[in-house]
């Protein structure tokens, strides 16, 4: 599990190079890993494999441990089987008798279970289960942005390409530009006292994100009860984001890979933002109600309308029924989605601040087949 | 009045008792409790509470559409999640009371959060305890 210096967005060129630095660690955002093992407290077993339960969220192999006190079977946890497959690696890779040497972390609540970092075959000495979290290699000349006909940019893929999503966001938990914080790529401070820089906050929510930080994030909803990863939590998501843009019907779709893999509407075609709470057919309510413009090259969206049953992002920090987002997308080139989002919150904050960040275009590629609800824990 | 009071109160905390809290992320006493204060002479044990949260402070009432206590004052302290409400309400002979309610939060991270402590007026006191529904 990977920490990360995380500042807030100052110049036009950070994220250029910074994209590259934290691409792969960000990948690995995973609440339920950081809540459940503690990355301070390192284990390496050696034993044999009873049994590999491939599913999701999760993947897990039992393996038999030797010890003084005799046999005992230990619950290895790994990744995804999602990401998994999409690294090649498929159920019997590893079969019941194979000899393993896991190094990983141990389970905070002192059971036999471990989170897998390395996995080794013993008999052969090769690495299994190893995931490549790297972004698709950015091409030597930058590449154009995409474009329809009226010039507009084309936030997905445009008609006759390959298709693609955005994922490998650069950051994985909401900071305000400006703001430089230790954060870990699933949004854990590394120092808790360094709450209350993260962003303006009122005093209950400054309480209730260290509340929520100090518990390691294991209350989140979005790994309790599958709730969805509304507002800007979306963008920092590990299974990415895809545009659907219909051109004809004055709306883009916004699929969401993580969560329970839903959809967000941003309707482009003029209507008033009524902002309404208790929903309707096009209040989604986690995701907001979101009217659209196209400012030059930038689609500017007010956002409102949202919930309280969720958290905004993979942090923890608190929002209340009075959020607004203004949220900013353009597209400077082909690989790249810039995102800046504008939090305006008097319910929860004592300002409107502003956190922003990119992601990186994954070509010829859908959205990985995540499912939240095909098995909780 | 009462009667209805305790008979409404104990619908609901059968309803409660057999669904989930309603999930609330955002602040921690927004939402309806109920729950009891023991010993209450003037307003019976059982109680509900309703607070909300408009961005600058927490208001509500206390057994709304029977005793219709107004609360005056809620302050959350999160540093210790304690909680002191203010409330001023009469009893069935028309005599004011003032309430103070004194609590701490507990279960924080769950819908069905919990406030518990201490009531007072000053003809009585009793324990305290609400959860969210």
């Amino acid at each position: 599990m990977f920490r990360l210096r995380v500042m807030g967005r100052t110049g036009g060129r950070f994220f250029a190079g910074a994209i590259l630095v934290c691409s792969s660690a960000a990948a690995l955002a995973h609440h339920a890993i950081v809540a459940k093992f503690d990355d301070s407290s390192t284990l390496r077993l050696e034993g044999v494999v009873t049994k590999v339960d491939w599913r999701n969220p999760h993947a897990h192999v039992f393996l038999n441990v030797e010890s003084n006190q005799g046999t005992a079977n230990w619950a290895i946890e790994l990744e995804s089987p999602i990401d998994l497959v999409a690294n090649g690696w498929q159920s019997d890779s590893v079969q019941p008798g194979d000899a393993l040497v896991i190094d990983g972390y141990r389970a905070r609540d002192g059971s036999r279970q471990m989170w897998g970092e390395t996995v080794v075959l013993a008999k052969t000495g090769r690495t299994v289960f190893n995931l490549d979290f790297a972004a698709p290699t950015l091409p030597l000349g930058e590449r154009p942005t995409p474009r329809w006909p009226n010039g507009q940019p084309a936030l997905g893929a445009v008609p006759g390409s390959a298709g693609g999503y955005w994922g490998f966001p650069s950051a994985t938990a909401l900071v305000e530009n400006g703001v430089d914080v230790e954060i870990s790529v699933d949004g854990l401070l590394s120092d808790l006292d360094d709450a209350r820089r993260v962003a303006p906050m009122q005093s209950w929510a400054r309480g209730l994100f260290e509340h929520r930080q100090s518990r390691q994030l294991r209350d989140d909803p979005l790994f309790l009860n599958c709730k969805p990863p509304g507002g800007p939590r979306q963008y920092e998501s590990r299974h990415g984001v895809q545009f659907i843009e219909d051109r004809e019907r004055e709306r883009i779709f916004v699929l969401i890979g993580s969560g329970n893999r839903n959809y967000r509407i941003i309707f482009l075609d003029g209507r008033e933002q009524a902002g309404q709470v208790g929903g309707d057919d096009d209040n989604p309510l986690y995701y907001g109600r979101s009217a659209g413009r196209w400012e030059g090259d930038t689609l500017v969206v007010d956002t409102r309308g949202f919930n309280e049953d969720f958290w905004m992002t993979n942090s923890g920090l608190p929002h209340t029924n009075q959020l607004v987002l203004t949220e900013k997308f353009s597209r400077p080139n082909l690989d790249t989605l810039q995102y800046e989002v504008t939090i305006d919150d008097p319910g929860a904050y004592t300002r409107p601040w502003t956190a922003s960040w990119s992601l990186r275009w994954v070509g010829g590629e859908e959205l990985p087949a995540n499912f939240c609800q095909n098995n909780r824990p | 009045m009462r009667v209805s009071l305790r008979a409404v109160a104990i619908i609901l905390l059968c309803l409660g008792a057999a669904v989930t809290s309603t999930a609330q992320e955002g602040h921690p006493l927004k939402g309806s409790w109920i729950g009891v204060w023991q010993g209450n002479q003037a307003h019976g044990d059982s109680i509900v509470v309703i607070l909300d949260w408009d961005g600058r402070a927490v208001s509500g009432i206390i057994n709304p559409g029977t005793d219709n206590i107004d609360i005056a004052s809620v302050d959350l302290d999160p540093e210790d999640w304690t909680v002191r409400i203010e409330a001023s309400g009469e009893d069935a002979a028309g005599k004011r009371l003032n309430y103070v309610i004194d609590g701490e939060i507990q279960d924080l991270a769950l819908p069905s959060r919990s406030i518990v402590g201490r009531w007072r007026h000053q003809d009585g006191s009793g324990s305290f305890e609400i959860s969210r529904q």
